[in-house]
């Protein structure tokens, strides 16, 4: 089974974030950056559907140069080479284009299997993955909770809301989004960081891939939300002070269910 | 219990931590490789075969500095630096030096910067950013480089060391292991070679062991650091200023710095010697009260806090230094006193001491011994470097500011004159904690700084601004040997110090059912090792965590 997985690089869930000057992104000069969290989970799962069935693991990463260091941690977890689709201002693309280069540069590989992380942490569109299926023309499910394989044919878990979930059955190829904490990633070994080292990273540039594009969302502005905090008297007879306060609890502080 | 199964490794030189010490040591064993490839194949040695562990998440994570390059070691060790490379080491040039004296509410200018603190020719860097720069060459030369994984534990033989096992990962907080349970290598080497900073683990191990220590027992200061980014035009880059005085006073050794970086950008800081007498004096707070000084408010109101960190450094200097060498391993940088505490600066010789550690090793390989005896010839190289010119003739500095500020001053003017020997010589020192009063019980809990949020933060505040992050559910890496000692003797004696002199806010004594009891919230820790170094009773043994977690000094 040839499997492909996207990984993206955010910035390190611990950065302290700062807005730049133009109000649409980050300051990208005083953080780190890590895998993407859903994405680590997705490869773990490729791993182990290698493990079981053999086959290839690709994994392939949008983004700008540094993103190629989250690719060698794919390579030494187990990867069996990388893709990197080089973008300096990888920040700008919106979801469909990111899915667009990243059909482009998947089209070829004939992939049997697609796998990304549910969301990123950063923009967190949620919406890459699945525009990524129909760009391909395969069939896709979100939210994957577990994956079993049997001739041909994807035997899917999918989280429901409430604690519900669904079983579904999907046809090979397919492109899934995968929840986090639907395994335990494994750790890099030894060996596997030296072996990484032997395994090629292809680079291919955003700008000849999709040299045009034209976007259909954008970014206004990125700004923290305002912690506000409003000491409000209410005076009057307890009973009436009662009444007031439920319809304030109900209604403006909404923490009360108002049925 | 089942005997753990590791998977084996077998290197020619293993080398613990990948700070300037150690990252060096291995770029100059790599030099050492490709510029004598007949003897390095003679002797079977590639540059493949040169590991290097690092405990962090990405080399330099738990590098934190002032920090001040005296270039002199990386101009020996990659004499292109200064063409081709200046900007990947260093923010920016020194422009101008200057020292100052602190009371309350004045700054007083030293007329003439005393000569230990003139920094012309020096640059300031990122220790952080020179960390990374110098692990690329390494990776290059082909040297592996491990990141997140820790040397948790030597390998003995009979008479030294054989190389390291790493940390298990994967365990889970009752030490039980998880489904992705991982457990260490076993990692042998030929040579290994100690580069941890100061107070390091496996040092420590290794010292009482063979009982290597020095004249004097290694004693630490502990700087506590903010970067920040100000309002345009408050400080030049390359102004270098240093602070004596307030608000430590003259009886408490350390003081205060502040450097101009490039963009804005501003590095300071306050380093205290770790053996006051107070043991509810609580270091983080005097540097946020260093901030609101006039002369350092001025430069900071209205920027705003980048990152935040602190880190111990070994001011013992050469009395304090271990015997660096047993068979089959060496002890460099940090790890082995190798800091001159006058100047405040142990990255050259730090590196320096991973040059000549290099050349040792390289020299004991080809001849196929690695023997105490072989490896004896790294203290001779020490003796015969500028290392030694350095740290001799400020062998007793640090000791001598025992009377305070003033009398140490004179002490060490007349050292200068004596070449160091001055009035004592050598000038012993005991372990820092020992400088301890107790309180028995005569002093309730003091209240804990606050910050005002934008020039002053509490240091959960500040923790949040080191980047730190441990894995939740692993067995703590701060190991208490007695925590029924904590509630009891510790608080009527000393008032727990370990509640104020942990600047990552780790340990917290809490109540439980009319008892006073420990708690540890060992994900704080940014590793800085004072736990480790001052607690009154030498009960707190820092261990290190799962590898990859710790602080992110990201700019530090
Ligand atoms: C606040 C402060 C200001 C300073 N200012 C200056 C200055 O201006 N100029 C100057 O020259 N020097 C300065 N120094 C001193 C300088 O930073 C040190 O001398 C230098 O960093 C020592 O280098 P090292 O490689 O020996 O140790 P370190 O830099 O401490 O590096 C040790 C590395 O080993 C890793 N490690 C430790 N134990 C293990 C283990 N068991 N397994 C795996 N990895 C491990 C650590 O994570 C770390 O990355 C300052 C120090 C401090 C604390």
């Amino acid at each position: 089974m040839k499997i492909a997985v996207c990984v993206k690089q955010v910035p390190a869930k611990d950065a302290p974030l700062h807005i730049a000057p133009d109000g649409t992104w980050i300051r990208e000069t005083d953080i780190s950056f890590e895998m993407n969290e859903p994405d680590s989970y997705a490869l773990e799962e490729a791993l182990r559907l290698k493990e079981k069935h053999g086959g290839e693991v690709v994994a392939v990463s949008l983004g700008p140069e540094r993103a190629k260091q989250t690719l060698k941690e794919a390579l030494a977890k187990g990867a069996d080479r990388g893709l990197h689709i080089a973008d300096e201002e990888f920040y700008r693309l919106d979801p469909l284009t990111a899915a667009r280069a990243l059909a482009r540069a998947l089209e070829p590989e004939r992939c049997d299997l697609v796998l990304t992380g549910l969301q990123s942490e950063d923009h967190g569109f949620g919406q890459t993955g699945v525009l990524l299926a129909e760009l391909l023309g395969l069939p896709h499910a979100t939210i994957i909770m577990s994956i079993e394989v049997q001739n041909e044919t994807l035997r899917l878990k999918r989280e429901l809301e409430a604690g519900w979930f669904q079983w579904l059955e999907l046809p090979l190829p397919a492109v899934l989004t995968i929840q986090s904490g639907i395994n335990k990633v494994r750790y890099a070994t030894l060996k596997g960081i030296m072996a990484a080292k032997k395994k090629e990273i292809r680079t291919l540039l955003r700008t000849e891939l999709l040299p045009s594009f034209e976007l259909t969302q954008k970014l206004e502005r990125i700004y923290v939300p305002q912690k506000t905090k409003k000491t409000e008297f209410l005076q009057g007879p307890p009973k009436e002070v009662a009444a007031k306060l439920l319809e304030k609890l109900k209604h403006e502080a909404r923490v009360l269910g108002s049925s | 219990m089942k005997p753990v199964e590791r998977e084996r490794l077998d290197a020619d030189v293993l080398i613990v931590g990948a700070g300037p010490a150690g990252l060096a040591c291995a770029l100059r064993l790599a030099q050492l490789i490709e510029t004598n490839r007949d003897a390095a194949a003679a002797a079977g040695l590639s540059a493949e075969n040169i590991y290097v562990l690092e405990k962090a998440r990405e080399v330099g994570a738990h590098q934190l500095s002032g920090a001040i390059l005296d270039p002199r070691a990386l101009r020996e060790l990659l004499p292109e630096f200064e063409q081709t490379a200046v900007a990947g080491v260093s923010d920016t040039p020194v422009s101008e030096d200057a020292v100052y004296f602190l009371t309350e509410r004045r700054a007083w200018k030293f007329p003439v910067t005393p000569p230990p603190l003139r920094n012309h020719g020096h640059y300031v860097v990122s220790l952080n950013r020179l960390a990374k720069w110098l692990a690329e060459r390494v990776e290059q030369a082909g040297i592996n480089l491990f990141t997140q994984f820790a040397g948790a534990e030597l390998i003995w033989n009979h008479t030294g060391i054989a190389g390291v096992l790493t940390e298990d990962k994967g365990l889970d907080k009752n030490g039980r292991p998880k489904p992705n349970y991982t457990p260490g290598y076993e990692l042998r080497a030929r040579v290994t070679v100690l580069a941890e900073g100061p107070r390091g683990s496996l040092t420590k191990t290794l010292v009482q062991r063979y009982g290597l220590d020095g004249v004097n027992p290694q004693v630490y200061g502990l700087g506590i650091k903010e970067l920040w980014e100000v309002p345009a035009g408050r400080i030049r880059p390359g102004f270098v200023a240093h602070t004596m005085g307030w608000p430590l006073g003259t009886r408490l050794y350390g003081g205060g710095w502040i450097y101009g970086l490039q963009q804005n950008r501003v590095s300071l800081g306050l380093v205290v010697a770790l053996e006051y007498p107070d043991p509810q004096f609580d270091p983080h707070a005097a540097f946020q009260k260093f901030k609101t000084h006039p002369f350092v408010r001025r430069l900071l109101e209205g920027g705003r806090l980048v990152r935040y960190g602190a880190k111990t450094l070994p001011y013992g200097g050469w009395y304090s230094m271990p015997r660096p060498y047993v068979d089959g391993g060496l002890i460099i940088g940090d790890s082995a006193s190798l800091l001159n505490a006058q100047r405040l600066k142990g990255i050259h010789i730090g590196m320096k001491s991973g040059m000549l550690a290099a050349e040792t090793i390289f020299e004991a390989l080809c001849a196929g011994d690695t023997s105490a005896k072989a490896l004896s010839v790294f203290q001779k190289k020490i003796e015969q470097s500028w290392i030694r010119e350095e740290l001799w003739p400020v062998r007793n500095f640090h000791q001598a500011f025992h009377g305070g500020l003033w009398s140490g001053l004179l002490h060490s003017a007349l050292q200068m004159l004596t070449g160091g020997r001055g009035l004592r010589d050598p000038w012993r020192t005991r372990p820092g904690h020992e400088a301890y009063h107790r309180l028995d019980g005569q002093r309730s809990p003091t209240a804990r700084f606050k910050g005002d949020g934008r020039l002053t933060f509490d240091r959960l505040t500040d923790v949040y601004h080191s980047g730190t992050r441990h894995e939740e559910d692993q067995p703590c890496h701060l190991i208490v040997a007695d925590l029924n000692l904590c509630g009891t003797r510790c608080t009527i004696e000393y008032g727990n110090p370990c509640e104020y002199f942990c600047p990552a806010a780790v340990y917290e004594m809490t109540k439980e059912r009319g008892e006073r009891r420990l708690k540890i919230n060992a994900s704080n820790c940014v590793h800085c090792k004072t736990c480790d170094i001052m607690d009154p009773y030498e009960i707190i043994t820092w261990v290190p965590p799962e590898g990859g977690g710790g602080p992110n000094y990201e700019g530090m």
